[in-house]
């Protein structure tokens, strides 16, 4: 209860931070905040190019299938990347000023949030423009991103803290993400290995069971398998939890240690 | 907790790890397996204080003795190995000046900013951005971006907007030093204000005038332990006659091993050179001698004659020049001196008479010297005599 009543006294903060994260990486660029959606937007166009010359078969509507997949994980991995840093990153104030540390990652989470808020309407353009069209089914959305969020929030949690004593964590951690980006069925469907060795990856990757359920209502129209939701939604939980107390251990050393 | 406490301090004891080479990488962590290159020093050993609402409390002490690190734990950026901290009541501090300024954000962003970081939120940060920006004299300054301000203007707007947060407990370490000097009245004006109004007052200074002029309390740091708590005045004199004691004892240390020399410095306020006097008058000589010899001798010559029957006299104001250099060496009553030497002494035939100040160590080398040529004039020229 302690971090909520400290979040409302600090919103401020919090306000602000976010703000800064989701305009200060591309200050004084030309076309400012327009990049965090350009990137993924250059990104899918790359694989769009390159993947049907490669793959002889892709999937029906392979611009849209790339599109539901690589903006999800545009919001995960920024927001890992940008989040093991943030203690290390903001030392001058975190040596010399209190404030609920906590703010920090969440706000690093938090302004990935509204970055991909934003960057769904991409999605639904390309739905609409590809004629994939939209269904019901995207009720569920605010409940996957949820998830998605909590889960990035209990790494982040985690990982900063650590960072700050163990500084190879950023390098290990930006060498796991790429090799996820394999293991994470982005670029193809994860039922294209069902039955095969390994198909077990897609089973422990909670991020490849998020990314099957944005399919999910986005792509196919289905329901989400509701209880891959449920298992997902304690997996998330339990991570974020797990993940601030990890923190919260580690983060009366901040000051002495970065 | 007792009530009419802001903070209190209970037995608290604060390590610092210190490591030869810190290892930060995975593989150095590896190699050096086993091996142990951390030392953990004690930094504040067994310190319990009370410090009351509305008290002004200075920590006096020299660098290093822990002042800043006890003032890091009661900001709770620091925490403790053992003991225990608390405070009552919202605290703000300012341990530097600026810390989480954005330099390519203006000045009022950055008020908004940093307020934000002291726990305001806007509406609060509204209501008092004009003081805030009236304070630090800024003007139209403040919608450029901080980058474009100059390192007084800078400082102005962070503590402008430090005291005006609003806290109870207000902790400020050494940064009153900075500014010029209007600001700096300015700032001790407002904080004898903030005082009136009830507010708690932490200050690490090291300028005791300061100490003496607005706390209620000194608090003096000595190694990492408490030494004395008390009224200002008291609290540094003993603090300065202890500080004078470990200067001597340290620069004679240094000597010994040959790392620092023994120096001394001699200078002649009266006369001045080529000052005319008239024959058949006598001179006036006044003037001062330093060492940190463990003895020494001034010898005082005039047209080569030596003088004994000198006097000597007080100087603060030399002490305080040159206290980092001799303190604790030096007999304060013995730093001036002066000596009049009589027209019946001087000879009558020269027209240049050299007056000649000269420090020996106690193996009779010379430290110092300082000499000056006085002219005997015939009457009517003259324009200094006794």
């Amino acid at each position: 209860m302690q971090l909520f009543r400290d979040l409302y006294q600090y919103r401020e903060l919090l306000k602000s931070n976010v703000k800064k994260e989701i305009r200060g990486k591309y200050k004084g660029s030309f076309l400012g905040v327009l990049w965090s959606f350009i990137n993924p937007l250059l990104q899918v166009l790359v694989y769009a190019i390159v993947f049907p010359w490669i793959m002889k078969d892709t999937v029906d509507n392979f611009l849209f299938f790339l599109v539901v997949g690589i903006i999800p994980w545009t919001f995960f991995i920024t927001v890992m990347n940008q989040g093991v840093a943030t203690v290390k990153s903001n030392a001058g104030i975190v040596k010399k000023v209190y404030f609920p540390r906590e703010i920090l990652p969440i706000s690093v989470v938090v302004s990935g949030l509204v970055n991909f808020m934003i960057s769904t309407i991409i999605i639904v353009i390309f739905a609409l423009a590809t004629g994939a069209g939209l269904s019901w089914h995207i009720v569920f959305l605010p409940i996957i991103m949820i998830l998605q969020f909590l889960l990035s929030l209990g790494l982040v949690f985690a990982l900063s803290a650590i960072n700050v004593y163990i500084q190879d964590t950023e390098y290990i951690v930006s060498f796991i993400l790429s090799m996820m980006f394999y293991g994470t069925p982005i670029l193809y469907d994860a039922s294209q290995f069902s039955g095969s060795q390994i198909g077990w990856i897609f089973k422990v990757n909670p991020l490849a069971m998020i990314i099957d359920e944005y399919r999910a209502i986005f792509y196919y129209h289905q329901v989400p398998d509701l209880t891959m939701m449920a298992i997902l939604a304690v997996i998330c939980i339990t991570v974020c939890i797990i993940g601030y107390f990890i923190f919260k251990k580690l983060e009366k050393g901040f000051a002495e240690e970065i | 907790m007792h009530s009419e406490n802001a903070i209190e301090v209970r037995n608290l004891y604060k390590d610092f790890k210190l490591t030869y080479d810190k290892p930060n990488t995975l593989k150095e962590r590896i190699v050096n397996i086993g091996k142990s290159n951390t030392v953990r020093k004690t930094i504040l050993k067994d310190i319990s204080l009370d410090i009351k609402k509305g008290e002004t409390v200075a920590l006096v002490g020299v660098n290093g003795s822990g002042k800043s690190t006890l003032l890091k734990l009661m900001t709770k950026i620091l925490y403790p190995n053992a003991g225990t901290l608390e405070t009552q009541g919202k605290l703000t501090s300012l341990l530097e000046l600026g810390a989480g300024f954005h330099p390519d954000f203006t000045g009022r962003e950055n008020i908004y900013f940093n307020a934000a970081i002291f726990g305001l939120t806007r509406k609060e940060i509204d209501l008092r951005i004009d003081d805030i920006i009236a304070f630090a004299e800024l003007g139209d300054f403040i919608d450029n971006p901080i980058r474009t301000y100059s390192s007084g203007m800078y400082m102005r707007l962070a503590f402008s907007i430090a005291i005006n947060v609003d806290a109870e407990i207000l902790l400020l370490d050494e940064i009153l030093a900075v500014g010029d000097q209007h600001f700096q009245d300015k700032c001790y004006n407002h904080l004898k204000k903030l005082k009136k109004t009830g507010k708690t007052i932490v200050i690490v200074t090291h300028s005791l005038d300061v100490v003496k002029d607005i706390c209620d309390r000194a608090v003096w740091i000595y190694k990492g332990e408490l030494r004395l708590d008390g009224d200002p005045h008291y609290v540094i004199s003993e603090y300065l006659t202890q500080l004078a004691l470990d200067h001597k004892q340290e620069l004679e240390k240094q000597i010994e091993s040959g790392e620092a020399k023994v120096k001394g410095s001699v200078f002649l306020d009266a006369p001045t050179a080529f000052t005319k006097i008239q024959k058949g008058h006598g001179i006036a000589i006044q003037g001062w001698a330093l060492s940190n010899a463990p003895e020494y001798k001034l010898v005082l010559t005039v047209d080569g004659k030596e003088y004994n029957d000198f006097t000597y006299e007080e100087r603060e104001d030399v002490l305080r020049a040159f206290q980092d250099e001799y303190l604790g060496f030096v007999d304060p009553k013995k730093v001036g001196f002066k000596l009049i030497v009589e027209a019946e002494d001087l000879p009558r035939d020269v027209e240049e008479i050299k007056v000649e100040a000269t420090l020996f160590d106690h193996k009779n080398n010379i430290l110092s010297s300082k000499d000056v040529m006085v002219l005997q004039v015939a009457k009517g020229e003259q324009d200094a005599t006794v």
